[in-house]
């Protein structure tokens, strides 16, 4: 138990304050709710009430889409794109999709590949493109949440106005959804252009995303 | 592609329950019924507390809601419910109601649309 914490403690950490944080926010978004609904002369809504509406729906699904799509370009656009002296890059001579020998593909497979590494055809291509997938599908199906649970909160709020609620549809085109998106969107891509670029200055002793300490500051590729 | 998000909302359950719809539209009607039949207390009962406070700011709320000129209760034509608010589209009216502890309160009647700006109602409140 013991080992099996200690070797997945980058997980298990991250795991736990994920729902530490998330539980955090439901506490201040009931907070910030029922005062909207003092204001609106309204009585306060219970605790599960509020965790399972709209409102709280298209706030956790909107940073989820966000970060997702953050990892899935990362994922993508890292196997093409470098910054030199970026331990975030390739080295600068290695942009593309790589050879199968330094991608261990096929007849270069060693015995401890998984399976689908060694096979050929889609099975193949399904694992060389799994990671990138996998980021992709929860991206769009956070951003398709977050647009269902977004009309909802959005009518709930027209409605509250006296005014008409709107189809999903017309939602799409609505600067609501695409405020929301695109706040997100923006800090996401400041973070990860942060990234590649102060890595390539900047250290963190021991940190996987960082260079060593003494590397060199047009060392490329390198991770510490 | 449109489709898709209202299957989903139907498969997670998320559309309102037709016996909460029934509910909210059986809200709307009970007041204007209330109203039609000069039950003026009745009908203020089925205010929201704002609501029928500004009915009867200046006379009684049972009195002075008999004299809003409100439609009588006509055919349900749709039921709009998102959280904690509704929307009742009757023939000839349009009603706001939100969801209280002992359940839905007209917010608005006698509402005629703007278009995009907000209904023009003849009782809401403050």
């Amino acid at each position: 138990m013991r080992r099996f914490v200690k070797e997945n403690s980058l997980t298990l950490v991250f795991g736990v304050l994920f729902l530490i944080v998330l539980v955090l926010q439901a506490i201040s978004g009931h907070a910030g709710y029922n005062q909207q609904q003092l204001t609106d002369g309204l009585p306060p809504v219970s605790f599960g009430r509020y965790v399972t509406s709209a409102s709280f729906g298209v706030d956790v699904a909107e940073n989820w889409q966000s970060e997702y799509l953050q990892f899935f370009l990362y994922v993508l656009l890292t196997a093409w794109l470098v910054q030199k002296g970026s331990p975030e890059s390739k080295s600068l001579g290695e942009a593309g999709l790589e050879s199968d020998q330094d991608q261990k593909v096929g007849p270069y497979a060693d015995e401890n590949s998984p399976k689908w590494a060694r096979v050929g055809g889609p099975r193949r291509w399904l694992l060389s493109n799994s990671l990138g997938l996998v980021m992709g599908l929860i991206f769009l199906g956070s951003w398709l949440a977050q647009s269902i649970a977004g009309v909802a909160a959005y009518n709930e709020q027209q409605l509250s106005r006296l005014q008409d609620p709107i189809g999903w549809s017309k939602y799409l085109a609505e600067p609501e959804f695409w405020n929301r998106t695109l706040q997100n969107w923006q800090s996401e891509l400041l973070a990860v252009a942060s990234m590649a670029i102060f890595s390539i200055y900047l250290r963190q002793r021991g940190s996987s995303q960082s260079k060593p300490v003494g590397a060199a500051h047009t060392a490329t590729g390198v991770e510490g | 592609m449109i489709v898709l998000p209202a299957a989903l909302l139907t498969l997670a359950g998320c559309g309102p329950a037709q016996s909460r719809l029934d509910a909210v539209s059986g809200a709307a009607v009970r007041m204007l019924q209330a109203v039609a039949d000069h039950d003026g207390s009745l009908a203020c009962d089925l205010l929201a507390p704002e609501t029928a406070a500004e009915v009867g700011k200046d006379d009684p709320c049972p009195k002075a809601i008999l004299d809003e000129n409100l439609p009588g209760p006509a055919a349900v034509v749709g039921t709009e419910l998102y959280g904690q608010w509704a929307q009742v589209r009757l023939a000839d009216d349009t009603l706001f109601l939100a969801h209280f502890g002992d359940g839905w309160k007209v917010v608005a009647a006698g509402c005629t649309s703007r278009g995009e700006r907000p209904y023009d109602c003849r009782v809401k409140g403050g």
